[in-house]
């Protein structure tokens, strides 16, 4: 059993996993100017240092784009290095920041609607912004201080990390040398772009080139990538193929930390307070963002910042030593941090992200009381003692590859296999546990409300461990019992819990409007006073509408029939009662 | 058993030639007399069979104005082909047309093919540029030369059809599995091993 087919089902007989009534959103009737557009960016900016002023936001496009005052002074801070790492020539990174509140959220609901068909952990979190930057400093005489520096950022609700950078590698250069106009040509280009439908070869052409993905779906079996390949070899040229839209060069993220990879994981599960203190913005955010899906196909819930800085909104509130450290993930490249985070229970240090052609030696744990704060060693600082015995395989296969020179992306993909092996094994029992809250079919009536899902019982499924417990899928021993007590009080659990009760709560509600519909309803309303009718017609077109609106699991013909049902009713009644539910909505 | 390649082609010419209009055209066999002016490029796709291979045209449409100039190269860089539109009505299209064959010369792709199309030619009786002097400028530089009209379809179809036949086919031996792929075949791949 894999994670894919974790849709509840128990009850269900019908065997469809597939949601029903699911329009292809391909073609939205009414397509307004930077509707395409928005579908993908919120804006583009240029970020400059101004020599009174520090940085600034210099351009905004579209020029309609709204931001806030907060937003923008986040996005200023983020979009430029905040340490003295030097960084000459170009750097790129990405950055998460906080929306503003109180903003309308998205305009077009097909949009929500291609949301649902994502895995879970690429889903759009309406709160939170990205910021994909690329980074130029070059000396240049003829400026003042003689060095230009100046940043492009793309600004999204999409976590397609590894598009946006191809992007902006493509087009950031080519606008340091040119014009605005460059900037209303790029944004002109993406306004004409498909919509970012899951599961579909897309093809995106911006300044000259095409960029071809495949945005994943739900329904992929994890741990594969279907790839897009490139017609002809000449075509490398005028279009790319991307192999992933998301995913980091996960090997090459953890190739510093390689020993510690699976204490790191469970740190990732439990939503433990992670800090990661990089040389540059650009390791920073890519070891977070490589931290943040090691435990895919899992959703990790808390906040996460690739790259923070001491001027983010939310830096008092992360760093304040009045409560215990959040759970959050950061990465940090200023000095300062070593001070203020001193109290964090697990600090990585990195280095300079090494070519992988060394083999990092083996490495133990440091004690947190060996932390100084500015020139300590790269490694793990944490006095976390994991549940699990180490994993020696991983490592030693991992450095094998390095010394046969395996190719990274090759070392990725079983990093990447690894960690979802451990975290299925992991989810399984769970998930197998919760599957069995789900009430009998025989007890879902047409006459009363949907049964409820049964509680979580904590001591319940502890106890199925026993039998069906993670033994089945790993060979990994230790103690999984006290990992599983730890993980149901984090926020990931509580996540994952949220979106499969609201899935069974659906389901549930799809039995029951298909149990509705295989009753003869105009029968049981001949049966029944005119009142009794009336008010089963509302309660009828309410289900239909609640049916749509949430776009419940059911079968296509369901709804039809229902409809069907409702007029059936409707047209045994007298003419004037006819005239008026015929009109009436729904409230 | 057809082979698919793509061909990028671009557009290019001086504002308000019909260079967009053309495209429309070919692409969805429409004209639009209130078509607005292309900001940067634009781009559309059509496949259409050549010999024993399908050519599928990416063809991106480029603006005209001044100051979208400088973007040109990524535009023509790596085009298979350059249609480059000027209006017959306009002696100054005709000067720009000029300027740019010269720089496709100078900074194009080696063999790009070029075909320049006199735009307009349903309003022949307000001409200023002559089809004959075209056609020796054509000549002179190695490239196809047609007259069209976007607006009543003429030689639309044809101005691709000669850049079709201008481009040379796939050498046999290189036609095999990265040469193209076959039609039919998905394109994707699942890896991960």
């Amino acid at each position: 059993m894999s994670l894919r087919e974790r849709r509840p089902g128990r009850a269900a007989e019908d065997g469809q996993d597939e949601a029903g009534p699911r329009a292809e959103p391909e073609r939205c009737s009414s397509v307004l100017p930077w509707d395409r557009f928005s579908a993908w960016l919120h804006c583009v900016c240029v970020v400059g240092f101004d020599l009174e002023l520090g940085q600034a936001v210099e351009v905004i496009y579209p020029p309609h784009s709204k931001l806030t005052d907060k937003e923008k002074t986040n996005i200023c801070y983020l979009s430029f290095p905040d340490s003295n790492s030097g960084c000459l020539g170009d750097t790129q990174f990405c950055f998460r920041f906080r929306r503003s509140p109180g903003r309308k959220v998205s305009f077009c609901c097909f949009l929500d609607q291609l949301d649902r068909d994502l895995p879970v952990y690429l889903k759009k979190d309406p709160a939170y912004y990205y910021g994909y930057v690329y980074f130029r400093q070059v000396r240049d005489k003829s400026l003042k201080r003689g060095y230009f520096q100046k940043s492009l950022v793309l600004i999204s609700k999409l976590p397609y990390v590894h598009l946006f950078r191809t992007m902006l590698k493509q087009i950031a250069p080519e606008y340091f040398e040119k014009s605005e106009a460059f900037l209303e040509a790029v944004c002109s280009d993406v306004d004409r772009w498909p919509p970012p439908v899951p599961g579909k070869i897309l093809h995106l052409p911006v300044m000259g080139i095409i960029m071809k993905l495949r945005i994943p779906t739900y329904r992929d079996k994890p741990g594969t990538t279907q790839m897009v390949q490139n017609m002809h070899q000449a075509d490398a040229q005028i279009s790319m193929a991307l192999p992933t839209v998301h995913e980091v060069d996960l090997f090459r993220c953890f190739c510093p930390v390689f020993f510690h990879i699976q204490m790191l994981w469970e740190l990732v599960l439990l939503g433990e307070p992670l800090v990661v203190m990089a040389p540059s913005p650009s390791e920073s955010s890519e070891t977070v963002l490589a931290l943040v899906s090691c435990i895919s196909p899992l959703k990790y819930c808390s906040d996460f910042r690739p790259y923070f800085t001491i001027h983010d909104s939310e830096f008092k509130e992360y760093t304040t030593r009045t409560q215990a450290p959040p759970s959050v993930i950061l990465g940090v490249t200023n000095p300062f941090f070593a001070k203020t985070l001193q109290h964090w229970p697990h600090i990585i240090r990195i280095g300079d992200l090494k070519l992988p052609g060394e083999v990092p030696k083996q490495v133990k744990v440091k004690k947190l009381k060996n932390l100084k704060t500015l020139d300590s060693k790269p490694g793990v600082y944490t006095s976390y003692k994991p549940y699990l015995n180490k994993d020696e395989e991983i490592v030693k296969q991992l450095q094998k590859g390095v010394q046969q020179k395996r190719p990274t992306e090759a070392q990725s993909v079983i990093l990447r296999r690894y960690f979802l092996e451990l975290t299925e094994s992991f989810i399984i029992p769970l998930e197998r546990y919760v599957a069995s809250l789900m009430p009998l079919q025989k007890c879902i009536s047409p006459w009363k409300s949907p049964p409820q899902l049964r509680q979580f019982s904590q001591d319940d499924f502890m106890k199925t461990l026993e039998k069906a417990g993670p033994q089945l899928t790993s060979g990994l021993k230790g103690d999984w019992i006290g990992l599983y007590r730890h993980f149901l009080k984090s926020p990931n659990f509580d996540g994952w819990f949220r979106s499969r009760q609201k899935e069974m709560t659906q389901k549930l509600e799809a039995l029951h409007l298909e149990a509705l519909c295989n009753e003869n309803l105009v029968f049981w309303s001949q049966k029944h006073t005119e009142v009794e009718t009336v008010d089963l017609v509302l309660k009828l077109k309410n289900k239909l509408l609640q049916a749509d609106r949430e776009h419940l699991p059911v079968k296509t013909d369901t709804l039809k029939k229902l409809q069907t049902h409702i007029n059936d009713i409707i047209l045994a009644l007298p003419d004037d009662l006819q005239d008026i539910l015929l009109k009436t909505g729904t409230t | 058993m057809m082979a698919i390649r793509e061909l990028k082609v671009c557009l290019l010419g001086d504002t308000g030639v019909g260079k967009s209009s053309i495209v429309c055209r070919f692409v969805q066999d429409h004209f639009d007399h209130n078509i607005s002016p292309t900001i940067g490029a634009s781009f559309m796709t059509k496949t259409v069979p050549c010999g024993n291979e399908l050519h599928k045209f990416l063809i991106w449409d480029t603006a005209g104005q001044e100051r979208f100039h400088s973007l040109a190269p990524m535009y023509y860089r790596g085009s298979a082909a350059a249609v480059i539109v000027y209006d017959i009505t306009k002696q100054d299209s005709f000067h720009t047309l000029k300027k740019w064959v010269k720089e496709l010369k100078e900074h194009g792709p080696e063999n790009i093919v070029m075909a320049i199309a006199g735009n307009k030619c349903d309003l022949s009786d307000i001409r200023e540029v002559p089809m004959k002097d075209a056609k020796e400028y054509a000549e002179s530089i190695g490239a196809i030369v047609v007259e069209t009209s976007a607006k009543n379809a003429v030689n639309i179809e044809e101005l691709f059809q000669g850049i079709s036949r201008q481009i040379p086919p796939l050498d046999p031996h290189e036609n095999g599995n990265n040469g193209a792929i076959k039609l039919g075949k998905q394109t994707s791949q699942t890896g991960g091993n």
